[in-house]
């Protein structure tokens, strides 16, 4: 993409820090570890320490800068012990946002700070993944959840921190035979690798119609397509499961590793990628290390590697961690973080599938989509297909949050009504509490009214409702938030997570929360602030954020009379 | 790059815009004029800014990184309301001033569509840095577009900004971590010139101004600083110049300028600037009339032809100075003195390119327009260090690099281009005649070579075949210190490219086989098939240090040449020339700049008249220029400043700059470019044109050419390289490569195509062996000394030191490797006495990596510091260029 001037010149010119990186043995790649590598060592700013590490690896200093001060857990000062507590949605139902003055007073620095002797620092991070037990802590690695919160972090009480609970509601789980029967993985990729061909593989998914479950449902088979089988093509499995109110894809990762590596296996073999990662947040540090020792075993037990099973095939693959930004789960900011940019959204086109990682032909799926495509080849596209509904196929993980009576992951039929889930599965609000209203897919989802469940799980019934499915977390709101501060804790979440790589959102973002923050209902400038974030943003954050609060207006009605724009 | 085009509607317009240009392209094609703040055509879009929202088949989209795709209908009219909004919203959060302090980009685009300050809400507060004299950033305009940090890497190639933080807090920084002046910054001016918003500005009279919305009424101009030849459009006001801005258009730079062009004006209105002219009275340099110190010349000049013939007169031309100057002076001195004493400081630089390439191929310039040099699939640069002496040049070079083109430098420094290079051979000083048989042995004996071009366009093949089975690579790497497979490696990246091209700068011919260096590299390309072809290479390329070496050459500013290029001892060309000039060549040649000095010393040459040079800082064996001097009865000198060489000068008249003055330049690949007078001169300051005709008048010589335009007219006359050439030309065409024989066609960007310009029609293989370097090394002076350019300063500094560039850099340092500190004890940052066989400078050391053990480097920009009065008078055998580039010195803590 380019334009020719009035003299005729045109810059055609690539974006030259990347060529550097490139030619740079692809330092860049390495670079955003080598930043959080030295972020723990220090709680100086980033401007003291960051350039240095970019120049160290061959680069521009400017290189390490600007990534150091974008990725939330670089620019956050870390002390020698670091604490990150949770901001986001579910923990914030649990207990209107309370546990964040509490954890300040637990460990005696504000968040976003360290200590002065440099002997702790705490970080308020937007989901840390125990949406059914919030709210939830990370003491160093170590978790933390329930109303006694900051009394475990002070020591006063035991920690606690409950395994997510999973469900199947199916009767035969796609996702969760591993988890919940213990079925092991690795059952279907040595067959395939050494006696199917790659056109089986894509065939199978292609008639299974599975489609994205990372929030944007497009159509796997066709993405793998786009691809066109070259041997630069690299799959990546993306494990930043950043909305707020989902933890299906930590539940994948940690409990059944090797079913998501064996689903990115098919997936490269399908594509003809010799090159794969795992990029997996930093805030589920404990998937984080599962899928580290799967990636090992896999290697050991000839899955992964050069020939595997003896097949000439080659797949490589490396885990990645994130460094702590919502948007780096987009898929261009999330291969503009594997070259070591910041996470910020890139123009499409050129789309990843044409010119992704260094370039290359990129494939990026989710977590729970590529768990899925081993069940697929062994049982055949067909008989997923037969799942769900005839246009929205398969299984979903639901994540249900820590208001409902039985919180945790069920794997449910597309298709299924909402308030099914939440009554039948989610046996509603516990001790006898109301359903204010329901948020559906994470912050830029949307929010459903108690009376509006009737809704199946499916992208387009949700969008018909004006929600979306998202990852699926369903988060319930009580009466113990008001509707307003619900509203601004979107607006906040947007506006900290906003990558800024556009002006709609870059800006519309804090403005809007201003405007929530204020003591008057809105003017006319929230509506064409609306207009312009949902129209003119890059990408999906920004335009996704109008609709959310305008479904949100819509949950709460006249409790929110005035913010209709 | 795809070569067909599409045809999109836009609001019912049928346009047709390139194929891969963006909807933004079509748009603008139709005429409808929409905001695109993060836009440049500098450079890639990115989408970022979303004000040039418009439909494309019903859907908004960001023009900017949309593709125009056939067929497509553009709505751009009704989408207004909403282009409206994006920009209101990005303005509210910005403070009130950003719409009313700057004829920005964006208060335009506010302006345009109703948004006034009011819509502007942000209390601001976010601060300033004002730490870089020539780069302020006000962080409450920034709009985080992204622009001014791709204009840093994807242009520039410095990659000094990012932008730092994320969402709302997103803005520019300097990529240190520090202020902007500890930053990576090289001033280059792009971030200023691209910004919407005035968030980074020039500091003073010139904030706000860019090339985007520059005012009406600037000039036109070629830079005056280095060969490159950009061109600018000059801003003043008041007969003051406000701002310098990088034409978007310019031929060469395209939108982009250096520290020296872009800022590197403050001279023309220093304090010290020579008004007056000065006569020597008593001893002393005193204030006089024109007619006194025109008086005193003429008189000198008539007395020293009186005592010693016309040939005791001689003149050291300027390669600062227009084309018509020069043309004027060398015929001056050809038929108002009657002597061929007439050189230029290409002596110093060049000659040896003027010699050897005119040996090798026939003319005295680089074979291939820039143009194509940047299409090559693997660049050799040789001895030049372009990132910093030609720093366009250098930028476009690394933009390539960057693209994908293979690298090979031949430097013994790592600085600029270096970094990036593929291959990185560093010969010791002085033995890259040896290097260049190593690459050209591995071409021969792998087969890297294009015989059939060796058969049919070149000759002496038989001859260095024979030569180069004395150099193979280990006998190379055992004379230059580069190990062998190195120079395998850079051969085979030469010889395996598609279109290699060479790009070799002072590293080559400032050497005692300077010219022998020219014609060996010349070798590769010829071997190669890769000169003279269009499309099998593009040659060999010399960057031209000064803005006009070039053309001070094509003029004939030479003693043993004529302008363009014949011979003064050939009878026809001499002819040729008497028949247009109506007097008498002349017919033996003249004396070279060292020889006048000698000439001086020995009591022969009894008049000098220097223009613009200041030969007593820049020429080597700095000492013994002095003497000359100093014993030369008469010593003009057409200077700005007192420089060293005007306080020895007998008279001294104030002149013009180039931004005070009218007629051409000619840049390194020979294109002529208009230089227009964007300001007056000081009162009482004339220009070189005017001094000379005045003079030419004292003596009774009418020079005839009137006017700069004339005197070009005239030089087309004489030849036909130049005969198609002519102000109006140029004021209708910008830039006109030489040769250019005809008014109704180009001139001939890639020479050579049909023949080459030898008697022959042949390109010349040269087998000159290697030859050692005139000094070395010994246990008195155990350290090579190289000197050159850096970024911020300009040879003499003469212009660079007077104004902010002192800020930037305020010293000549010695940069030593940190072997070589510890075993004389130098420290980084310390003073150190510089001692050579020829005299002894002071300078700083500066301990790190960029030179290899055993060798030093200096610029030599500060005159004060005497870094020429180290360098020998060891000069090309073949030219007298100075061996600059090796001087054995030793080195001790000062």
């Amino acid at each position: 993409m380019t334009s020719t001037d009035r003299n005729g010149h045109r810059a055609d010119g690539g974006d030259a820090m990347r060529s550097l990186a490139e030619r740079r043995g692809r330092a860049g790649g390495r670079l955003i570890a080598a930043l959080a590598d030295a972020r723990r060592r220090t709680a100086e700013p980033v401007g003291r320490w960051a350039p240095q590490v970019a120049v160290d690896l061959g680069l521009p200093a400017s290189a390490g800068l600007g990534p150091a001060s974008h990725y939330a857990d670089l620019a956050a000062p870390t002390g020698r012990r670091h604490v990150r507590v949770c901001g986001a949605t579910a923990c914030f139902a649990a207990d209107g946002g309370r546990h964040l003055g509490q954890m300040e007073d637990a460990c005696g620095v504000v968040s976003g700070t360290v200590a002065d002797d440099g002997s702790v620092s705490l970080q308020t991070v937007r989901c840390l993944g125990y949406c059914y037990a919030g709210p939830a802590a990370l003491d160093g690695d170590s978790p933390c959840t329930g109303p006694t919160l900051a009394a475990q972090v002070a020591g006063a009480v035991p920690r606690s921190a409950p395994d997510i609970p999973a469900r199947d509601a199916t009767g035969d789980p796609v996702l969760l035979s591993g988890v919940l029967a213990g079925e092991p993985a690795w059952r279907t990729w040595p067959q395939v690798v050494t006696a199917g061909t790659s056109e089986q593989v894509m065939a199978e998914v292609a008639e299974s119609r599975l489609r994205g479950r990372g929030g944007a449902g497009f159509p796997v088979a066709t993405k793998w397509a786009a691809a066109r089988r070259s041997p630069q093509t690299v799959v990546v499995a993306n494990g930043d499961e950043g909305d707020p109110g989902s933890f299906a894809d930590r539940l994948l990762m940690e409990r059944d590793p090797g079913l998501v590596l064996e689903g990115l296996a098919l997936a490269c073999f399908a594509c003809g990628a010799r090159e794969a990662a795992v990029l997996v947040r930093s805030e589920y540090p404990q998937a984080l290390a599962r899928m580290r020792d799967a990636v090992e075993q896999a290697y050991s037990d000839g899955h992964f590697g050069s020939s595997v099973h003896g097949s000439g095939i080659t797949v490589n693959v490396r885990v990645v961690e994130g460094a702590g930004s919502y948007v780096a789960g987009e898929e261009t900011a999330l291969i503009a973080g594997l070259e070591g940019d910041r996470g910020c959204a890139r123009p499409r086109p050129p789309y990843p599938t044409e010119q992704g990682l260094w370039d290359a032909p990129t494939v990026v799926n989710n977590v729970e989509t590529l768990a899925a495509v081993p069940w697929i080849v062994r049982r055949g596209g067909a008989a997923y297909a037969r799942r769900g509904t005839p246009t929205e196929t398969g299984t979903k993980l639901v994540c249900l949050s820590e208001r409902f009576a039985r919180p945790g992951a069920y794997e449910v039929e597309l298709g299924t009504p909402v308030a099914d889930i939440i009554g039948r599965l989610g046996g509603g609000l516990r001790d006898g509490a109301v359903l204010a209203a329901l948020q559906v897919g994470g912050p830029l989802g949307g929010f459903l009214p108690p009376d509006g469940l009737d809704v199946p799980l499916t992208e387009a019934g949700l969008a018909a409702q004006g929600a979306a499915l998202g990852h699926a977390g369903l988060v319930a709101f009580d009466d113990r938030v008001e509707p307003v501060d619900v509203l601004r804790h979107v607006w906040g979440f947007a506006a900290a997570e906003s990558c800024g790589a556009c002006s709609p959102c870059r800006v519309g973002s804090r403005r809007g929360l201003e405007i929530a923050e204020g003591d008057a209902l809105p003017g006319p400038e929230y509506g064409r602030l609306l207009g312009v974030l949902a129209q003119a943003s890059l990408c999906a954050f920004g335009r996704r954020i109008p609709p959310a609060v305008r479904s949100l207006v819509r949950a709460y009605g006249d409790r929110l009379a005035g913010w209709d724009a | 790059m795809s070569s067909g085009t599409v045809a999109v509607t836009v609001d019912g317009v049928h346009v047709r815009v390139p194929e891969g240009d963006s909807v933004l392209s079509a748009v603008r094609t139709a005429g409808a004029d929409i905001p695109a703040l993060c836009h440049d055509d500098r450079l890639r879009p990115a989408g970022s800014c979303r004000t040039c929202l418009v439909r494309v088949d019903g859907k908004i989209v960001a023009s900017c990184v949309t593709p125009a795709t056939a067929g497509a209908v553009v709505e751009v009219d009704d989408v207004r309301g909403l282009r409206r909004d994006a920009v209101e919203l990005m303005v509210s959060a910005l403070p009130p001033r950003a719409l009313d302090t700057y004829d920005s980009e964006l208060a335009r685009a506010c302006a345009a569509s109703g948004i006034d300050a009011t819509a502007a809400r942000s209390p601001g507060g976010r601060g300033v840095d004002t730490s870089h004299p020539y780069v302020h950033l006000d962080r409450d305009l920034c709009i985080a577009c992204g622009r001014c940090v791709r204009m840093c890497s994807d242009l520039q190639g410095t990659f000094a900004l990012t932008l730092v933080g994320r969402g709302a807090d997103t803005v520019v920084a300097p990529g240190r971590g520090g202020s902007w002046a500890e930053s990576d910054c090289v001033a280059c001016g792009g971030c200023v010139d691209t910004c919407p918003t005035g968030a980074i500005t020039e500091p003073g009279a010139a904030a706000g101004i860019t090339s985007a919305v520059g005012p009406t009424g600037t000039t036109r101009t070629t830079c005056g600083y280095c060969g490159v030849g950009c061109a600018l459009d000059v801003v003043a006001e008041d007969g003051r110049v406000t701002a310098v801005l990088p034409a978007r258009d310019g031929p060469v730079n395209r939108g982009h300028a250096c520290v020296k062009g872009r800022f590197a004006h403050g001279y023309l209105e220093s304090r010290d600037r020579l008004t007056r002219p000065l006569v020597r009275r008593g001893g002393v340099l005193e204030p006089a009339e024109w007619d006194e110190a025109l008086d005193r010349v003429a008189a000198g000049m008539r007395q020293a032809i009186a005592d010693g013939g016309p040939d005791a007169v001689g003149l050291i031309s300027s390669a600062r100075a227009t084309n018509e100057e020069n043309y004027l002076l060398q015929k001056f001195m050809r038929v108002a003195i009657g002597t061929n004493n007439i050189d230029n400081c290409s002596r110093l630089c060049h000659s040896p390119s003027a010699a050897g390439l005119t040996a090798s191929f026939g003319l005295a310039g680089g074979t291939d327009s820039f143009d194509d040099v940047e299409r090559t699939d693997c660049l050799l640069v040789v001895g030049a260090n372009p990132i910093e002496a030609h720093p366009v040049v250098g930028a476009r070079l690394l933009q390539r690099v960057l693209a994908g083109a293979k690298l090979v430098v031949a430097d013994p420094r790592a600085v600029g281009l270096a970094h990036h290079a593929d291959v990185h051979v560093r010969p010791r000083p002085g033995t890259n005649v040896a290097l260049f048989h190593g690459i050209a042995h591995v071409l021969v004996a792998e087969g890297l070579i294009d015989e059939a071009f060796l058969r049919e366009r070149a000759t002496g093949l038989p001859e260095l075949t024979a030569l180069l089975a004395d150099y193979p690579p280990d006998t190379v790497a055992s004379i230059t210190g580069v190990p062998a497979q190195d120079i395998v490696a850079a051969a085979r990246l030469y010889g395996r490219a598609k279109r290699p091209a060479i790009v070799y700068g002072l590293g080559v011919t400032e050497h005692l086989h300077g010219t022998d260096g020219v014609r060996t590299l010349a070798n590769l390309a010829i071997l190669r098939g890769a000169v003279g072809t269009g499309h099998g290479g593009y040659g060999v390329n010399p960057l031209r240090g000064q803005n006009n070496v070039q053309g001070a050459s094509d003029m004939g500013a030479l003693p043993d040449l004529l302008p363009g290029y014949a011979r003064v001892d050939d009878e026809s060309a001499r002819a040729r020339v008497e028949r247009v000039w109506g007097l008498p060549v002349p017919s033996h040649p003249g004396m070279r700049i060292p020889q006048m000095f000698a000439a001086a010393r020995a009591g022969r040459l009894r008049a000098l008249w220097i223009v613009g040079e200041d030969v007593c800082a820049t020429d080597p064996d700095a000492n013994r220029v002095g003497d000359a001097l100093d014993a030369c009865p008469l010593v003009v000198c057409n200077e700005l400043f007192l420089s060293e060489t005007a306080r020895r000068a007998d008279v001294v008249l104030p002149v013009a700059s180039w931004l005070e003055k009218d007629g051409t330049f000619v840049n390194f690949d020979r294109r002529f470019q208009r230089v227009r007078r964007a300001v007056g001169p000081p009162v009482g300051v004339r220009t070189d044109f005017a001094v000379v005709h005045a003079l030419a008048a004292r003596l009774g010589v009418d020079l005839g050419c009137p006017t700069p335009a004339a005197a070009l007219d005239e030089a087309a006359r004489l030849t036909p390289h130049f005969a198609g050439l002519s102000h109006d030309r140029l004021d209708r065409e910008g830039a006109v490569p030489w040769p250019c024989p005809h008014p109704d066609r180009p001139g001939e960007a890639t020479l050579y195509l049909d023949r080459f310009a030898t008697p022959d029609g042949r390109a010349h293989l040269a087998a000159a062996p290697y030859l050692p370097p005139g000094e070395q090394p010994d246990d008195d002076y155990p350290l090579i000394l190289v000197t050159g350019r850096g970024w911020a300063h300009y040879n003499s500094g003469s212009m660079t030191r007077r104004g902010a560039n002192l800020d930037l850099v305020a010293r000549d340092v010695l940069d030593v490797h940190p072997d070589d500190a510890d075993r004389f004890g130098l420290r980084d940052g310390e003073p150190v006495v510089v001692r050579s066989r020829h005299g002894q400078a002071h300078l700083v050391a500066r301990v790190g990596d960029a030179t290899a053990p055993g060798q030093v480097f200096s610029t030599f920009h500060f005159p004060a510091g005497g870094v020429n009065r180290l360098t020998s008078d060891h000069a090309d055998t073949v030219t007298s260029c100075p061996e600059y580039k090796v001087t054995a010195v030793c080195v001790h803590p000062g």
